[in-house]
């Protein structure tokens, strides 16, 4: 008999939910043109679940150990959720402006995408993944398509696009998954994750185990599974894409952890060659192909494919440490990424999104916000003293101490391509004059966008002086999972 | 002030940072008061330098004053810092040219703000590579040393007169050439590219030796296989070799160092470049004295290159900046030569040749900035008569350009001679004789660049008339570094016993190998 104290594990979660409620109820109390409370509402609770998340223990296991609540789940939690108060942050005066009737939508889609990203790192039931990730992506497309004729930033053009696409890929993937985890059950009879990982190998077993993880790779857009990405990025409003060039990213690389480190571990030799194949496939393609870009929004989808195949490097190596290198990855790209795109929002607010020639003499006309993108761009980059430097340097070691020597190469100099492209984003901003009708003084940016942006920043740079914390926790996390 | 004594290592390579944390606050429309906050900075990081050199004790050499701060412990990474002969000499270089530098943008009006911080985050980073005891630091600092020049190029930089011609007349178009946006990026992506092959490395030696420690000294008592010594230490030669414009690798450097505004020439071909050649000896011949045995022939081999081809350029330039930048090109074939003979002489005057034309071609620079700033042209036949305008400015590119081509008496031939003496002892009397040839070819381009700018009837001499001589700042600058070209030339013991020290408790570690080498091939 369940009791009230099984559900512990699921405290946060639960508490994601009853957030959901509130907002829903309260939106329907308010009336037209009060409407931007439920934004503050929505990052209000968003914080405090955050802050909650280093008080609240969540350990343990509920339903019967189809949940398991452990220090990885609890990272991939922290990680949605704070990306979640910040992107709701950054999107609070856009949403406001463009959508103002329809504000609460936008926020409890955004929060049901959230619970689904929150459950899922502690699923180990095949159908609680696949329902966890049903959650996350529905609304996700439903968010990407969220521009209508009532929008006047002109992306409602593509608003369908990128909501169609990213839906019928979505739709797809889960066809191939869950054709993947059909032979998977029907050999070992079983849909707990403990129960497959004793499973004998079998070679139509391993085919499963392929087809399951090749529909993950096309949530997190890894190559080449990767052409909804830069359709969807610009068609989205700018703050969701924000979230969503993050959030999913890091729950499906949970998933795919789950499904590597837990419940195929003792067959992963072949799904290695898989990760492999997808590290060059996606830093080559992403690095490319965002060469010619000359849409931002494009340029940073192309280049978080490149991110996304050096992130699957911590699990090409196949070790605890790789796969702790991975999670710090994972936060700092985040933090980066987000960064990233909320300075586009506030660079253009009320158009699409800003192509290089937008961004022309920016150092100029805000100097902060400049310097801000500068950062990002040189995160991204793995320049040091950033984030991204230890990101990428971590996962190198891993690599590297997992004999794949030549990958470490091959993904340094991949690294001094994407410098280009990322330097010409920076070229635009801080060599290049203003265009002659751009020399007004610059848009006033919001103060809730302004503090995202800033948080961004100080996470940005503070992980970049002072990694060990979060180095520290990834590798807590990383063992957790290898424990179970 | 004990603080000040225990930490000093950590105030010089913070003094400049800290000042350019500084002037984030400053008002950009007060650029006084940022000349002044840049200068306080500089000022500290060489007030620090040559206190260091006064302090360290010769009697004892090896590292001295050794601080420690922990970075990453769970990786075994250390901010440790220390000094020993070696990095004496080039903290004391690194120190004359930043301030140098600052005196020689004294007149810059173009966002003077951002160029001061950019400029003095470089030069933090240059200190910190020069007195970093942790492989992995060392390369972090090598990294803030090289990017800033991105966005110093790319914003102050100038363009220079080089007319497309050739068959490959069209890419030159294409890519503008001698622009200031295409010098930039290519210098970042070929450094870049080599700081790939250099972390590739580090990660490999990190693992090799128990994975647990970045400390130099102890990587230096790993004794790594000798298989992983012969793939690393060519891959760790190109690496840093691409910042010390090793050939093929030096493209970057004439495109870099003409487009580059005065103080950032001054300081990246002063001392950036130092950091490769640096590189390559401290953490390639040290770490890897097998592998530096082994490949020392081709190190040598390429470095007579860099010395002939680096000149035979330098003749043929017509535009000022690309003659002293191809110069630059020579003269660091020179510090490698000295560094592949792995002799006593040889690396003595490999150090002291970094010293030296760090001197020489800061002054260079300093003038070449200088003429710039009055005649508005670095075309040298456009050019003739300025020294009856700028006596000085003329005395001082002689003085340099003699020093440049080896005149007894001044810094440059103590370390040429030294570097020749360790080629002949090293038995390979070709690359000896190559120098030599090569210093010749110095002495043809750099006396005739200094009469055509400075002599003669120019084609502009009714023009010239608005020219005028070095300024106040601009005087400092000049006299510093003319004097420590005189000073240190004609009393090279004042340098070469710190290097002399470090050269004996370095060498037998690359030298015996090399004899063990010997030994095997009998």
């Amino acid at each position: 008999m369940p009791t009230l104290s099984d559900l512990g594990p699921l405290a946060l979660d639960l508490g994601l939910l009853g957030a959901l409620l509130l907002v829903f109820a309260v939106d329907l109390v308010l009336p037209h043109g009060r409407k931007r409370v439920l934004g503050l509402l929505t990052a209000a609770l968003l914080t405090a679940l955050f802050a909650a998340s280093f008080t609240t223990s969540t350990a343990g296991s509920a339903f019967g150990g189809a949940y398991v609540g452990s220090e990885w789940a609890l990272l991939f939690k922290r990680i949605a959720l704070a990306a979640g108060a910040l992107a709701t942050l950054g999107a609070l005066d856009h949403v406001d402006r463009h959508f103002p009737t329809r504000q609460g939508e936008f926020f409890l889609l955004l929060l049901f995408s959230l619970l689904g990203m929150t459950l899922l790192p502690g699923a180990r039931d095949l159908l609680l993944l696949v329902v966890c990730f049903e959650l996350m992506g529905i609304p996700l497309a439903m968010l990407a398509s969220f521009a209508k004729a009532d929008d006047t930033t002109g992306t409602h053009r593509h608003a369908a696009e990128a909501g169609l696409k990213l839906y019928l890929v979505s739709a797809v993937s889960t066809a191939i998954t869950l054709f993947g985890l059909s032979y998977v059950y029907g050999l070992t009879g079983s849909t707990r994750i403990a129960t497959i990982a004793a499973a004998p190998v079998t070679p139509l077993l391993g085919l499963g185990m392929m087809f399951t993880v090749a529909g993950m790779a096309f949530k997190i857009g890894a190559v080449p599974f990767h052409m909804w990405v830069p359709d969807t990025y610009q068609g989205a409003p700018v703050p969701f894409v924000a979230f969503l060039s993050v959030a999913p990213k890091a729950t499906g690389l949970a998933a795919i952890g789950l499904l590597l480190s837990v419940a195929f571990r003792e067959q992963r030799g072949p799904l290695l060659g898989v990760m492999l194949f997808f590290v060059v496939a996606s830093v080559v393609a992403g690095s490319l192909l965002a060469l010619p870009q000359r849409d931002v929004r494009r340029l940073l989808a192309y280049s978080g494919i490149a991110q996304i195949g050096y992130m699957l490097m911590g699990f090409a190596a196949g070790t605890v440490r790789g796969t702790a290198m991975l999670l710090f990855y994972v936060a700092g790209y985040a933090a980066t990424n987000l960064g990233a795109f909320l300075v586009l929002e506030a660079v253009t607010p009320g158009r699409p999104g800003p192509t290089l020639e937008d961004l022309r003499g920016l150092s100029r006309r805000s100097p902060w916000l400049a310097l801000a993108l500068l950062v990002f761009l040189l995160s991204l980059a793995g320049i040091p003293f950033v984030v991204g430097f230890w990101a990428k340097l971590s996962v190198f070691l891993a690599a590297y101490q997992a004999g794949l020597g030549w990958l470490v190469l091959f993904g340094a100099l991949m690294a001094i391509v994407s410098l280009w492209y990322y330097l010409q984003v920076a070229k635009a901003a801080y060599l290049d004059d203003p265009p002659p009708e751009e020399r007004a003084p610059p848009p006033a940016v919001g103060a809730p966008l302004a503090l995202a942006i800033w948080i961004c920043l100080a996470l940005v740079v503070g992980m970049g002086a002072y990694p060990r914390p979060f180095l520290e926790s990834a590798a807590t996390a990383a063992q957790s999972l290898a424990g179970h | 002030m004990p603080f000040l004594e225990s930490h000093l290592l950590g105030v010089i390579v913070a003094a400049p940072f800290l000042a350019a944390l500084a002037l984030l606050f400053v008002s950009p429309t007060r650029p006084g008061a940022i000349r002044a906050i840049s200068l306080v900075g500089a000022l500290v990081s060489l007030a620090g330098s040559v206190h260091v050199a006064l302090g360290y004790d010769l009697a004892r050499g090896g590292l001295q004053r050794a601080e420690r701060y922990p970075l990453v412990p769970s990786l075994g990474i250390d901010l440790s810092l220390a000094v020993d002969g070696w990095s004496v000499s080039l903290l004391l270089l690194t120190g004359v040219i930043i301030v140098t530098g600052v005196l020689a943008s004294w007149t810059l009006t173009d966002r003077p703000r951002d160029f001061f911080v950019l400029l003095l985050v470089l030069v933090a980073g240059v200190f910190g590579v020069f007195v970093c005891q942790d492989l992995f630091v060392f390369f972090l600092f090598y990294e803030i040393a090289v990017l800033p020049m991105y966005l110093l190029i790319g914003i102050w930089g100038s363009r220079g007169k080089v007319p497309a011609a050739g068959p490959f007349a069209f890419v030159w178009r294409r890519f503008d050439v001698g622009g200031r946006e295409y010098a930039a990026m290519k210098l970042t992506l070929m450094l870049l590219v080599g700081s790939a092959a250099i972390l590739v490395v580090i990660l490999a030696l990190y693992s090799a030796a128990g994975g647990s420690t970045f400390d130099l000294q102890a990587l230096a008592r790993a004794r790594f296989p000798r298989e992983l010594q012969l793939w690393a230490f060519p891959l760790l030669w190109l690496g840093f070799g691409s910042l010390a414009g090793v050939f093929p690798f030096h493209t970057w450097s004439p495109d870099g160092h003409a487009a580059a505004p005065t103080a950032v020439s001054m300081l990246h071909a002063g001392v950036l470049m130092k950091l490769g050649a640096f590189g390559v000896i401290r953490v390639g011949m040290l770490l890897l004295p097998e592998g530096a045995s082994y490949w020392a022939p081709t190190v040598g081999g390429v470095a007579v290159i860099n010395v002939l081809y680096g000149a035979i350029c330098a003749l043929t330039q017509r535009d000022l900046k690309y003659v002293i930048a191809y110069s630059s090109v020579s003269h660091m074939g020179v510090v490698m030569l000295g560094a592949a003979t792995l002799t006593v002489d040889g690396w003595n005057g490999a150090i002291y040749q970094m010293f030296a034309h760090g001197m020489m071609t800061g002054l260079f620079f300093a003038l070449v900035g200088l003429v710039y700033d009055r005649a508005h042209t670095r075309w040298v036949p456009s050019m003739g008569g300025f020294a009856r305008q700028m006596p000085w400015v003329a005395s001082f590119f002689v003085l340099a350009g003699l020093s440049s081509l080896g005149l007894p008496g001044l810094a440059g031939f103590v370390a040429e001679f030294l570097v020749f003496l360790g080629a002949w002892q090293s038995q390979h009397y070709v690359w000896a004789l190559a120098g030599v040839l090569g210093a010749w070819v110095t002495a043809v381009y750099v006396l005739r660049v200094g009469r055509d700018i400075f002599f003669g009837e120019g084609p502009r001499s009714d023009e010239i008339h608005h020219l005028t001589d070095a300024r106040r700042s601009e005087w400092g600058a000049l006299w510093v570094l003319g004097a420590c070209l005189v000073v240190f030339g004609s009393y090279p013991r004042l340098i070469l016993d710190f290097i002399h020290v470090a050269t004996l408790e370095y060498l037998p570690r690359a030298a015996g190998a090399a004899s063990a080498l010997l030994e095997a091939s009998r």
